[in-house]
This record gives C-alpha cells, sequence and structure tokens, in this order.
C-alpha cells in the first residue's frame, strides 16, 4: 500500500505540473504536445491503481488519437493564442478557489483512499456481479437480487460475519473489525444457505470454478449488467462521427486533385510504417477478442485499429488510404458496429432471453452463450470506434487540405 | 492526522485538476485552449472514480487462475464499476474534443479569427451595422410616411386636373 501511494505522490505531482503548464504556454502546438504527455502520466496512475482497462484506454486515447486531432486541427488554424493583457484572470481564480475549497471541504467526509470499508465495496457492486458473471449450468443471466441479500452484511476470509451499521454517523466499527487489522480479509456479501461466489462479492473473490467464467470482469460489467449504456455509449460516438460529416465534410467535385503531404520519400519511414502496420491491425484485433479474458476491448481495440490507419494516411496521403477504405465503406461500417451490438440483443430475445442477456445464445452452457455474446458485441463497439476515430481525421485532414 | 492526509491526498488532487480545467475554460479567450481545459476538467473526474475503486492490497480485477495448479490470488480485487463508467467516459471525451474541434474549425471559417473576445466583437460589430442598417432603412420608411400626404395630394390635384380637364373643355 505505501508503495502505491508514494508513486501515486509523486506521479501526481508531475501531472499537476503538467496541468498547469497546458493552460499557460501560450504556443499552441506545445499545448497540444503537452496533452499528450499528461495522457500518458494519467495512464501511469491508472496502472499504479490497477485500473489496466482504463490506463489501455487513457494511453491510445490520450496519447494517441486526441493529439493527433489537435495537431491536425492547428495546422489550418494560428499557432499562438493571443498576448492577453493580464496575466491572471482575477475573477475565474477566485471562482476557482471558492469551488476548490468547497470540494476540498467536501472530501474531508470521504473514505481514506484503499479503504476496503468504503460504501463503494459493499452497496449494489456485489449485486451487480452476482447478476452479470454466467457459470456453466448456473447462473442465469440478469435476475433479481437472491432472497434474503443483505447489503450491510459480509463475510470475512476466515468466515466471520460482520455488518456494516446502517447508521453512516456511527464509525465506531472502523477500530472494532477486522478489517481495520488488516489482517487478510475478504469483504464478501453474505447470502444464506448458498456457497459465496454462486451469488454475490465476485469481485472480491475469485471463484474457485472459472470454467465458463468471465475473467475479465471490467468486460463482464461493461457488456452486460450495464450493457445498455455501453450500447448507447456506442450511440453516442456513432453520433460523434456522423456530426463530424455534417459540419466539415464537402461534396467533392469530379476530378479534383487532392493535394497532400505524403512522406514517401522518407524511405525509412515508409519502410518501417510498411512493416509494422500489419502487427498494429493484428494488435487492435487481439485486444477485441480478448476483451473478456484480459484487459482491453472494443473501445481500445477500436482505437488501436484505427492508429493503424491513421499512421498509414499520414505517411502514403490519404488518397491513398481512401483507394484501401473508401469513405463510402467507413461511412457504412460506423452503422454497422452499432447494428451488431443492438442485433446481439435483439438475438437474445429471440432465444428466449432478455435484451443482452447474453446467458440465453447457449442454453447448454450459459456462461458460454456470456462470452460469446460479449466477443460479438466487443466486435460491435470495436467496428464503430475504429471507423469513427478515421472518420474524424479524414474529415479534419481534408479540411487542411484545402 | 498523517495516515488521514495521505488518505484523502488523491481526492485534493482530482479537485485541484477539475479547477486547473475550470480555470482554463473560463480565463483563456482561445478555443482550443477551452477544448483542452475541458479535458483536464474531465481527467480530474476521472482521478476521482479510479480513487474510489482502489483496495488496500487490492490488484487488477482480471481473475487470474492456473486451471490445474495451485496459483491462484485469492484477492481482494479492486472494484471494477468505476474502472468501466471511466473506460467508457474517456472514449466518449474523445468524441466531444472531434466534435468541438469540427465547430472551432467552421468558426474560424465564418470570423477569421478563434479567439473568444475577438469573436465577441466581431459579432458586437455586425450587430451595431446590423442596427445602423436597420435605422437607415426606418429612417427612408418614415421620410417615405411623411412624404405620403404631400404624395397623395399631389396624385389627387393630379387626378382632380385630369377630372377638370375634360369639364373644362366641354
Amino acid at each position: 500500500m505505501t508503495t502505491i501511494v508514494i508513486i501515486d505522490t509523486l506521479l501526481l505531482l508531475l501531472v499537476t505540473a503538467t496541468a498547469i503548464a497546458i493552460i499557460e504556454v501560450r504556443s499552441l502546438y506545445a499545448s497540444a504536445m503537452l496533452t499528450s504527455v499528461y495522457s500518458l502520466l494519467m495512464a501511469l496512475v491508472w496502472v499504479n491503481m490497477h485500473s489496466m482497462d482504463v490506463a489501455f484506454t487513457e494511453a491510445a486515447v490520450g496519447g494517441g488519437i486526441s493529439t493527433i486531432l489537435l495537431i491536425g486541427t492547428l495546422v489550418h488554424l494560428p499557432r499562438e493564442e493571443k498576448k492577453l493583457k493580464k496575466r491572471l484572470h482575477a475573477p475565474a481564480a477566485i471562482t476557482c478557489a471558492l469551488a476548490g475549497a468547497a470540494l476540498i471541504y467536501g472530501t474531508l467526509d470521504m473514505p481514506n483512499f484503499g479503504d476496503p470499508m468504503a460504501p463503494i465495496h459493499h452497496y449494489r457492486v456485489p449485486e451487480m456481479m452476482s447478476q452479470t458473471v454466467g457459470f456453466i449450468n448456473q447462473t442465469k443471466g440478469k435476475q433479481p437480487a437472491p432472497e434474503g441479500f443483505d447489503p450491510y452484511a459480509y463475510r470475512t476470509f476466515n468466515g466471520a460475519v460482520q455488518g456494516i451499521p446502517k447508521d453512516p454517523t456511527d464509525t465506531a466499527w472502523r477500530e472494532t473489525s477486522i478489517i481495520a487489522q488488516r489482517g487478510i480479509m475478504v469483504p464478501q456479501v453474505l447470502t444464506p444457505g448458498h456457497e459465496p461466489h454462486h451469488e454475490a462479492g465476485h469481485h472480491l473473490h475469485p471463484p474457485d470454478d472459472f470454467n465458463g467464467h468471465i475473467p475479465n470482469s471490467v468486460t463482464s460489467l461493461l457488456a452486460g449488467y450495464r450493457g445498455y449504456d455501453t450500447m448507447f455509449e456506442t450511440t453516442v460516438i456513432f453520433t460523434a462521427g456522423v456530426s463530424l460529416i455534417m459540419l466539415l465534410r464537402r461534396p467533392r467535385r469530379e476530378g479534383e486533385a487532392q493535394k497532400s503531404a505524403p512522406m514517401t520519400d522518407q524511405v525509412i519511414l515508409r519502410v518501417v510504417t510498411k512493416m509494422s502496420i500489419p502487427f498494429i491491425l493484428l494488435f487492435g484485433l487481439y485486444v477485441i477478442t480478448h476483451g473478456e479474458l484480459g484487459p482491453g476491448g472494443g473501445f481500445q481495440g477500436g482505437v488501436v485499429l484505427a492508429c493503424g490507419f491513421i499512421l498509414f494516411a499520414l505517411v502514403f496521403g490519404r488518397p491513398a488510404l481512401y483507394r484501401v477504405l473508401p469513405p463510402r465503406v467507413t461511412d457504412v461500417l460506423t452503422g454497422v458496429g452499432v447494428l451488431i451490438y443492438s442485433g446481439t440483443g435483439a438475438a437474445c430475445l429471440f432465444f428466449g432471453g432478455k435484451f443482452l442477456d447474453y446467458s440465453a445464445l447457449n442454453a447448454a452452457s450459459p456462461g458460454e452463450g456470456e462470452a460469446l455474446g460479449m466477443t460479438l458485441v466487443e466486435y460491435g463497439v470495436g467496428i464503430t470506434v475504429s471507423m469513427v476515430m478515421l472518420t474524424i481525421f479524414n474529415q479534419l485532414a481534408e479540411e487542411q487540405s484545402k | 492526522m498523517t495516515a488521514s492526509v495521505l488518505g484523502i491526498y488523491n481526492y485534493w488532487i482530482y479537485v485541484l485538476l477539475m479547477m486547473i480545467g475550470l480555470y482554463g475554460v473560463i480565463a483563456k479567450p482561445n478555443l482550443i485552449k477551452q477544448a483542452i481545459a475541458l479535458g483536464l476538467f474531465q481527467t480530474g473526474i476521472f482521478l476521482y472514480y479510479i480513487s474510489m475503486a482502489v483496495i488496500d492490497g487490492g490488484t487488477a480485477p482480471v481473475w487470474t487462475t492456473i486451471q490445474d495448479g495451485a496459483q491462484k490470488f485469492e484477492g481482494p480485487y479492486d472494484n471494477p464499476l468505476p474502472h468501466v463508467l471511466i473506460l467508457t467516459a474517456i472514449v466518449v471525451s474523445v468524441s466531444v474534443l472531434a466534435v468541438a474541434l469540427a465547430l472551432i474549425i467552421n468558426i474560424k471559417r465564418r470570423y477569421g479569427t478563434i479567439e473568444a473576445d475577438e469573436i465577441d466583437e466581431i459579432d458586437q460589430a455586425d450587430r451595431l451595422a446590423e442596427y445602423a442598417a436597420g435605422q437607415a432603412f426606418d429612417a427612408a420608411d418614415e421620410a417615405e410616411a411623411e412624404a405620403q400626404p404631400a404624395i397623395r395630394a399631389a396624385a389627387a390635384a393630379a387626378a382632380h386636373a385630369g377630372h377638370a380637364h375634360p369639364g373644362s373643355h366641354v
């Protein structure tokens, strides 16, 4: 724990310094490059806090795509911001100081960093996990909480039953509970009459039987319990792609030669790009496919795929990219991804389950049905994300070549 | 006391990052800077969520095991729910950035600048010009309205003269 806190402290100091530099530096190019640095530092912070999926996304999105988009936009904008008369904007500084003081006052009531007894670990999440995770021949997707489910009760690792007081002002239990003694403990929601791993608290204690089980609980929550949410997040990204097309696309005149600045005369760049693109694409597909087995998934894999295509466009020029992937194809594929997602949900309905209840896909083995459904959904997300990112890049770059 | 300060240190940094972002959005007139500052604000919130997910002595919420061997981490695992929320939020934040950039490009096309205060000045000048044009139009209108009786009288006189003429002829 102490190592986490020490690394965390140092990293967050660096992050804060970078954030101040991003705001204060006048050159917009420097600001854009610093956002890349900031995102990579943030990715390290996420890894330090064991949040691998988020770190992956941050590194791919923040360090990669958003910097490319910013620089692509800055090409045809003024490179420096206007010189301000006053260095410090007093009303803004006062507003921020007041709001910050109020928020810091609010944090004084927060549970300590890493406190296993923090309410977030005990309400809702164990129940969500119990309804998400599918076992072979056992749990059947989403169901209401089991009878006798008491979110205030938990079982320590040595089997003792403890309770969290319902009165939030009662903090005496912190000192008396086994948790406070920092022994080997695993809080688990206690459900009478059931083996613990069949019902609840999965995220805190691994089940003994991993067959037909989704190892990456982030993905199983993402595509399972929060399936609706993720579906509409995908729709949001789709909408962003559509709005970029509507805001920036102009009808292309026939025979209009597209200006572009391909770096084809750079031999080293060309050769290295040609060699690395297949591996980038393969890695993207791997990340999407293995989303339910390890860190990664449709969002991260989609961004990695898009990066492969963008690298190709940067080195060989966009006309070459349009020969490989015409805009018409990318436009259609953005919608196809969302369709795959909602189509998987509809297929679950067709097989007699609820919408997005993947366990219905395989009646003989609900666990395998879950894995299948999650993989399909991840592919839907991956296709939409990669094609939208590519569309955004193409539109911003098309603008600059005029 | 030290333990508790370390215990909520992360939450203070989240406030700091959010406020740096908010300051940028309010104080900087440059629209690109504002879009970037909005991103900083968002990462502050991400930090808040992920900090809550950490459990003392925990590890990443990916259940590792070796099927036949005895090697298995018995937990605890970090809370996966905030990870799920933030994972999607990051991708949505890049979509927000992209739409903002597209709008900024359109603004540059229309106004020729991306500084918010200059855009305000141009808008103000446009409004003044519009107002002046409106005033001129109104003045012309009024002049016409004022001239109406005279015009009507002249027309009536002409008509009368026209009527009178044949009469006088007879």
